[in-house]
Parts: C-alpha cells; sequence; structure tokens
C-alpha cells in the first residue's frame, strides 16, 4: 500500500489569460508560453494566469487535512487537479499509488469528489434515481448498489423522500445527496470542496459531525473550506494557500503557535474612518490591522495583533475616540486561524 | 494513522460494468426526457407544421388549375409532390434537432453543473454522449412515425414502396447523422455557443440536398457540393423507396455512399471528442459555465 493517501510535489496550474480580466498578473507574476501565429510560423509569448503555484502536499491515511485560503487562492484548482478532472501543467501527484495523469481511471476509482453541491445532482430525477444512476457510474453491481443506496439515504435523513424528484428539496438536502454520491462507492479517499457552502448553520453542524464520523470510517478526507472555525474543529493538520501557493502547512495548535508571542485585539468600533486605520498601522506596537463592516450598521470589527497590549491600549483608545467614532467593545482574545492568516498574509480570509 | 481501516471501493471494473453504465445514461437521459411534457406537444405540432410551409407555397405556385404541379411531378418522377416533400423536410428536420438536441447535450450538463460529476466517475467519457443518442433515436423514430401518420390520415399520402427499404435508408444515415452531432457536440463545449454553425449546418442541408426540389435543377457547382453532403443521398433513396418501388439494388448507388460517409462521421466525431476531452483538461473548460 503507497505511503501517502495523496502526495503532490511542485503542482502548478496555469490558465491562459482572459483580456480584461486582471488574471494576467494576479500572483505578481509575468508568466509566458508559446504560441504560434499561423501561416508565418513566428511564436509570440501568450499571457498566462498562474492559478497553483508549486503546491507540495503528503496527506496521510485516515487524516483530515484542510486546504484553507479565501477564494480565488487556488483550493479548487488544486482538487480539480487532483481528481484528474485537469492536468498540471507541471509537476506531480498520486492519488491512493495512483498517477494522476497516467493512471487517472484508477484515481477516479479511488475517490469520492464533492464539486459544485447541490448543483452537481440532477433536479429533475428523484434523490433514490440520482443514487442509483451514480451507482452504475461508479461500477457497483446492482444489487450491492441497492443496499448502498438504501443504506445511505437512511444515513442522510432522506429515506422518506427519496422518491420525490430533487427539484422539490431544500439546499440542505439536494446537499446530502450529493455527499451520498460522493459515498456511494465508498471510496477511501473522499475530497470535498467546500462541503458546507450555502447550508443554513443546523445543516453544516449536522454534516461537520458526519464528516468527522467518516474520519472514524477510515476515510482520508481533503476538504477545502474559506471558514476558519470548519477547518480549525475537523482538521488533523491544515494548509494554508494563498495566491497558488501553499504558505503555512502544520496542525491547527501549530498554526496558532506562531503567532502565540503576538497578542490578538478585537475592537468594535462604530464610525470608523479609513484614515483612522492608518494612524493606527503607523504606531510601531501594531502589526496586521484588518477592519470588517458588520453586518448593515455601522459597525465595524478591527483585529490586530500587537506585542503588548498593555503599550498599544491607551494609543489605541485616543487615536480612535475622535470625530464621532466611538470604541464599543474591546478584547484581548486567543489566536484564531484567521489570525494566523492575516499574520501570514497581511489580509482578512474573506477579503 | 488508521491504516487498518482504510475502507475498499465497492466498485467492480469490467466490460458488464460498462455496459450497465452505459444502460444507466441511457435510462437517465429517457427519464428526464419524460419529465418535460412539452415534448408531447412538439412531436404532434412540428411534423405538420414545417412541411406545411412548402406544401402551400408548391399549391400557390401551381396555378390555378394545378398545372404546374403536373410540370414539378414530371421533373422529380414523382407520382405525389407531398410525400416528395415530406421526405425532404423530415430529414431536414431529423438533421436539425440532432444538431440541436445531440449537439448540444454535452454543453447542456455543463450548464445544469452535472457535466464534472459524471466526468468523475471511472465510466468511458465517450458513453454520455452515445448514452444520450439512444433516447434521441427512438424519439426521432416517433417523430417520423407521427409524421408519416399525420399525412397519411390528413393528406392521404400513400407509400409505393418498401417500409424495410426506407428503415435501412434511415438505419444507414444514422452514423453520418449523429457522428456530425457527436462532432458538434466537442465542438460546443470548447465554443460555449455554436448557433451561427447549426444554422449554417441546416442551410447547406436546405439548399444543396434538395429538400422540395431534385438536385439536377442546381448548377453544376452546386451538384458537385450536394455530393458531399451524405443528406442529400438519404433524401435521393427513401424518395425512390418509398414511391418509386426501389430494390436493395437500385438503392445501393445511395446507401454505398452513405455508409462511407457515416463512417467517416462517426471517426471525425469520435476524435473531435477525445481532443475536446483532453483539451478541457488542460484549459479547465469543464468547468467554466
Amino acid at each position: 500500500m503507497p505511503d501517502f493517501a495523496i502526495e503532490a510535489r511542485q503542482l502548478v496550474k496555469k490558465f491562459p489569460a482572459r483580456p480584461g480580466t486582471g488574471d494576467k498578473k494576479a500572483n505578481g507574476e509575468s508568466s509566458t508560453a508559446p504560441r504560434r501565429r499561423w501561416p508565418f510560423g513566428k511564436k509570440e509569448p501568450k499571457a498566462m494566469f498562474t492559478a497553483v503555484n508549486g503546491v507540495d502536499l503528503q496527506i496521510e491515511r485516515g487524516e483530515i487535512f484542510g486546504l484553507l485560503g479565501p477564494n480565488g487562492a487556488g483550493k479548487s484548482t488544486t482538487i480539480r487537479m487532483l481528481c484528474t478532472l485537469l492536468e498540471p501543467t507541471s509537476g506531480t501527484a498520486h492519488v491512493n499509488g495512483y498517477d494522476i495523469v497516467k493512471q487517472a481511471n484508477d484515481v477516479r476509482r479511488s475517490l469520492g469528489t464533492l464539486l459544485a453541491g447541490e448543483r452537481s445532482i440532477y433536479w429533475k430525477l428523484t434523490g433514490r434515481e440520482n443514487l442509483e444512476y451514480f451507482a452504475a457510474l461508479y461500477h457497483i453491481p446492482q444489487a450491492i448498489a441497492k443496499k448502498r443506496v438504501d443504506e445511505l439515504t437512511e444515513r442522510m435523513e432522506l429515506k422518506e423522500r427519496a422518491n420525490e424528484l430533487v427539484e422539490k428539496y431544500s439546499t440542505g438536502m439536494r446537499q446530502r445527496v450529493a455527499i451520498a454520491k460522493a459515498l456511494l462507492a465508498r471510496p477511501p479517499i473522499l475530497l470535498l470542496d467546500e462541503p458546507t457552502l450555502g447550508l443554513d448553520p443546523q445543516a453544516a453542524r449536522r454534516l461537520r459531525e458526519l464528516i468527522a464520523e467518516l474520519k472514524q470510517e477510515g476515510h482520508t478526507i481533503l476538504l477545502t473550506t474559506h471558514y476558519m472555525e470548519e477547518a480549525d474543529q475537523l482538521s488533523d493538520r491544515i494548509g494554508i494557500i494563498d495566491q497558488g501557493k501553499i504558505i503555512a502547512l502544520d496542525t491547527p495548535e501549530g498554526l496558532k503557535q506562531r503567532i502565540d508571542q503576538k497578542e490578538i485585539i478585537r475592537l468594535e468600533v462604530s464610525g470608523w474612518q479609513d484614515y483612522i486605520g492608518e494612524k493606527l498601522r503607523s504606531l510601531s506596537d501594531v502589526e496586521n490591522l484588518v477592519a470588517r463592516r458588520q453586518g448593515e450598521a455601522d459597525l465595524w470589527e478591527v483585529n490586530l495583533q500587537a506585542s503588548n497590549s498593555r503599550v498599544v491600549l491607551p494609543k489605541l483608545v485616543e487615536n480612535i475616540s475622535q470625530n464621532g467614532t466611538r470604541l464599543v467593545n474591546m478584547n484581548i482574545v486567543k489566536p484564531s486561524l484567521e489570525d494566523v492568516f492575516i499574520h501570514l498574509t497581511g489580509k482578512a480570509l474573506r477579503d | 494513522m488508521e491504516t487498518s481501516l482504510a475502507p475498499r471501493s465497492l466498485g467492480q471494473p469490467g466490460f458488464l460494468s460498462d455496459v450497465r453504465a452505459f444502460a444507466a445514461i441511457i435510462r437517465r437521459e429517457w427519464t428526464i426526457f419524460t419529465r418535460y411534457p412539452s415534448w408531447i406537444i412538439a412531436l404532434f405540432i412540428w411534423p405538420l407544421i414545417f412541411p406545411m410551409m412548402y406544401i402551400l407555397t408548391a399549391r400557390a405556385l401551381s396555378g390555378p388549375d394545378g398545372s404546374g404541379l403536373s410540370v414539378f411531378m414530371q421533373l422529380t418522377g414523382a407520382s405525389d409532390f407531398i410525400g416528395y416533400i415530406i421526405v425532404g423536410t423530415t430529414v431536414w428536420m431529423w438533421q436539425n434537432i440532432v444538431l440541436w438536441d445531440v449537439g448540444f447535450a454535452l454543453r447542456n450538463e455543463q450548464m445544469r453543473g452535472t457535466l464534472e460529476s459524471n466526468w468523475l466517475s471511472p465510466t468511458w467519457r465517450f458513453s454520455y454522449l452515445l448514452g444520450h443518442t439512444g433516447p434521441q433515436i427512438v424519439s426521432m423514430a416517433m417523430f417520423i412515425a407521427i409524421t408519416a401518420l399525420e399525412f397519411g390520415l390528413l393528406f392521404g399520402v400513400r407509400l409505393n414502396g418498401s417500409v424495410w427499404m426506407i428503415l435501412l435508408m434511415m438505419l444507414a444515415a444514422i452514423p453520418s447523422i449523429y457522428g456530425l452531432g457527436f462532432a458538434f457536440a466537442s465542438l460546443v463545449i470548447t465554443l460555449k455557443e455554436a448557433n451561427a454553425f447549426v444554422f449554417l449546418v441546416r442551410g447547406l442541408v436546405m439548399i444543396f440536398c434538395g429538400i422540395t426540389f431534385p438536385v439536377s435543377i442546381l448548377p453544376g457547382w452546386m451538384q458537385s457540393f450536394a455530393q458531399w453532403l451524405p443528406q442529400t443521398y438519404l433524401i435521393h433513396g427513401i424518395r425512390a423507396a418509398a414511391f418509386s418501388n426501389a430494390d436493395l439494388n437500385a438503392l445501393l448507388p445511395d446507401l454505398i455512399p452513405l455508409l462511407l460517409f457515416g463512417t467517416a462521421w462517426l471517426i471525425v466525431g469520435y476524435f473531435t471528442f477525445v481532443w475536446m476531452e483532453r483539451r478541457a483538461r488542460r484549459t479547465g473548460a469543464i468547468g467554466q459555465y
């Protein structure tokens, strides 16, 4: 049995840049590939966008590995390469010991993948018809498929409505059918791309419980998310990805320890102005300040990191309380994964 | 790590599994098709509407005493001008529907979001396109049967030939009509939009294949071009089989080129699909809407 469930070495994926989208230098690099101009045979450079830029991954069997990063960081492109929908521009990867390019079909047999959630199933078929259809595509013998569909509809709490058209289901139910689809062939490795996206809090919690159960059953799970609490709660290890590169990889605790010497100050401010942020950033002890509006009200959450809060706090209060801006609440909190992300990139995860 | 607990996949690859997967694709397509009830209306109305345009034009142009029709029948060798027209228009509609239906099969899956989830399975990817063709051929056979029934009942069109010979011509046409559809489906995934190409192909069939007139009235260069379109042979062969009681020997000049074109179009269709599938893996075209 191969050493790792998933192993990637220097995975790179480049796409032709789409004109007018600002793709060209998305990660600060100019990249070119030869392009033939017919009929003269001359070559001209073609602008390329690097979505994944040298990703290395070694995921142990039975592990939940979280790939955490903002939208557009390269999480989905990495998953799409691992599940053989995309071919890497360079680098290699093995899933369950199979090469993702040369043994693509063996890779697909080893994987259960959740991509695009509720849109990945047929809305004009019933939940049961969907599962029976995909069971056939995954080459599960008919008798086993029938039992497996019964088992999964029961487990996903779909049994009562398994014979109704999916178009009549709620988003959470459709997501459960999509997850049941990924589990049909009982694959050793699961790739779950943003599994709780769009779910209500209760459905998301139930799904997180299910992911934890699947780990107990021996599945290896690669989970991408931009919800830091989810990655923190579920993952044995986390890779933080930004601009196509893994910028940190450790256990959630290990990542947080990286900024243990820093204190995280969380402020709630009303009437926030950008210039106040500039003033605070210029203070010698303040690092990685990020301000975010909370909902519709004129209330802002301001996070910053400091070496010594006792020195910084009076200066913060003095600079904030002017021209109608008011400090509403203030906490010194334990570092979260988002603080780690801010520390590493200087920006918030959901920016 | 708990390596001993690693689950074993339930999938059992093999020829029979591939056959079951292919059957599942056909069943899925048929089930979805029957859950859109508007197809029944299309099935009964369309076979009448399109040919009527040409039949009424022919009546209007034949003069008050209908004498023009006898000239037309003399030129074409047909005994029934309505039958002559409906063969051409039905072949045109067949190719047109295949271009829209099979041609946009993968694109529709892509827009629905299900193409990727199919592509993620270990099933042979060309079977998604082949599987879509099964229900399409059945619905098209129903369409053609209803056309024959409606014109037989409403306009008194009668066969003067063998139904088996007509079926033989139609079976021989399936590879070329659907091969073109496969190539088209693969291009649509790459181009995302191909309405202009549908209009071009059906326009060529309309003008060059003689759907309402004999190809012999076309200028020489157009007749030469018509020989490169399999629909020319299909229309000519069905007319001969249906209204001139042509036997197998008489149909061979139409059957042989039709089969040769069919082989060529199936090869073109398959390799265009393989090219598209490979290109999509490099560019990510499968996941783009």
